[in-house]
């Protein structure tokens, strides 16, 4: 049992390891700062991470803000269109078009109206983080089986009650992975939108680096971008588990 | 009931319909500024004017051909990586610490390291989108061929296929549903990092030409070329399914059949 999970383990690090020796040699033949390999950039990592934590709390603060945002207008907001099937079928193009309009050309307009502020960047967040959380809410609650609503009305329930105790939680699953690419795309421009309306946070950090021809202090600040996504990802994760426990104990017993 | 059937039928024409009313009764209330929120006729005299000063056309034809280019260099190769590690399972075991690592960087955070390295050509894009969409058709592709049922790949031995046939005629068709998923998805992203890129490596295509129209005060422009970056995402969601309806058009008979 340990041999196997040490050949698990080197299973896993070899290849990353293998990367890494290229790459530094790469950079030692290089011989310039622009092309800086995993040990400078460890240097700089060592050098400048009071500043680039200082810079990602700020991304971080508005990525999560924007995110909640998003998600306490589309996901009631979803239901009701998964509920009002007329309306509901009428907008699903309109969601389809909007889905396809990219973020960050959402930019020019939104700092007509918002200025570069935290505002505006808080505003294209949730944006982006609002439409995987609409559309996987919205066919969620479109396909919530029959006989839920049946019950529903077995019950007497209103209709508010029904969305709240039948429609919320049969939609919950697909939520959740709503909710992992809302995250993502969150994080994502968060960055994004930092760089585009420079004033503070990590995205300004990598471009002040860039900008002074500080390459590895660049690949510091993408290194902590990284690592936070990981780290994020997994914790969404852990909540997944421990909330949805009983949809995977369901699919767990199908299967 | 006749008007909802219709209704129905129509619903494309229908949605957008109620977007362009709503916009246009959104400007002539002028709950904002009418200079910030021109109606839809400005927007529309704004399109036609790039349209015929050929802008238009040679700006997006460069950011649909450079999303276009990404989308199929990352799916060949998030597909080629997945059936490797289908192969050979420490490949797969391998890679999927890069795959966490790399999945989470923002192709924001790359153009400015990649601007340095790669110049400000057609590498630039091919790098940002590659290294951004691959993962979607990665991922679902080697969770997929992984999942492939037992009694398929026995009944494959047991009519004397080779690995090889297995691999290639029984689980790669097996998992081109998942694939095209990822791949739909990665289309998405790819536009967005191809935006994104041109908005910061500042030389050409249409995220170059929406921030410099927006530095220009030329609103209108602005707008109608969010709705041609819409329009973009149409486009390619459109040739996708249609190149999955080509190859995977058994299994959409099947589970579509439902209206």
């Amino acid at each position: 049992m340990k041999r196997l999970a040490d050949k698990s383990f080197w299973n896993a690090v070899w290849l990353p390891v293998a990367i890494l020796a290229v790459w530094q040699v790469l950079a030692m033949r290089a011989h310039t700062p622009l092309f800086p390999g995993p040990w400078q950039t460890l240097l700089a990592i060592s050098k400048l991470y009071p500043q680039i934590v200082g810079q990602l709390g700020f991304t971080l603060s508005r990525a999560g803000i924007g995110f909640l945002i998003a998600a306490v207008l589309m996901v009631p907001l979803g239901i009701l269109l998964g509920r009002l099937k007329l309306l509901g079928k009428v907008l699903e193009p309109a969601i389809d078009m909007l889905a396809t309009l990219p973020p960050p050309a959402v930019v020019p307009i939104v700092m007509l109206f918002a200025g570069t502020g935290d505002a505006a960047k808080i505003v294209i967040i949730a944006y982006a983080a609002a439409v995987p959380l609409l559309m996987n809410t919205y066919e969620a609650s479109r396909t919530v089986h029959p006989s839920a609503n049946l019950v529903a009305r077995a019950l007497h329930l209103t209709k508010l009650e029904a969305m709240l105790h039948i429609d919320l939680p049969a939609a919950l699953p697909m939520i959740a992975t709503g909710v992992r690419l809302a995250v993502s795309s969150a994080l994502l421009v968060a960055v994004t939108s930092e760089m585009l309306l420079a004033t503070n946070g990590i995205g300004v950090f990598i471009q002040r680096q860039q900008e002074n021809f500080q390459i590895s202090g660049g690949l510091a600040g993408i290194a902590f971008i990284s690592l936070a996504g990981l780290i994020i990802n997994s914790i969404v994760f852990q909540f997944e588990k421990r909330w949805l426990f009983w949809h995977y104990r369901n699919a767990n017993s199908k299967g | 009931m006749a008007l909802e059937r219709w209704i129905l039928r129509f619903r494309s024409l229908v949605s957008l319909a109620l977007i362009l009313a709503v916009w246009q009764g959104v400007a002539m209330l002028e709950l904002g500024p009418r200079k910030y929120f021109p109606p839809i006729p400005d927007v529309a005299a704004g399109f036609w004017s790039m349209l015929l000063s050929g802008e238009l056309l040679a700006g997006d034809s460069l950011t649909l051909g450079r999303a276009l280019v990404g989308i199929v260099g990352s799916s060949l190769i998030g597909i080629g990586l997945a059936l490797l590690g289908e192969m050979v399972p420490a490949f797969r075991s391998a890679f999927r610490p890069i795959a966490a690592i790399v999945q989470p960087i923002p192709p924001a955070a790359l153009v400015p390291m990649a601007i340095f390295m790669l110049g400000l050509g057609f590498k630039l894009y091919a790098f940002v989108i590659i290294l951004v969409t691959i993962w979607p058709p990665y991922l679902n592709g080697a969770a997929a061929l992984a999942a492939v049922g037992d009694v398929e790949v026995k009944t494959g031995r047991m009519l004397g296929l080779s690995e090889r046939d297995i691999l290639f005629r029984i689980k790669l068709p097996a998992a081109w549903p998942e694939i095209f998923a990822g791949i739909r998805y990665a289309a998405t992203i790819s536009l967005i990092a191809v935006v994104v890129a041109e908005m910061l490596a500042g030389r050409d295509g249409l995220g170059f030409m929406l921030i410099r129209k927006a530095f220009a005060t030329r609103i209108p422009e602005v707008y109608a070329l969010m709705f041609v970056c819409a329009f973009n995402g149409v486009v390619l969601n459109a040739l996708i399914n249609l190149l999955r309806w080509r190859i995977t058009g058994w299994h959409m008979r099947m589970t579509e059949r439902t209206p």
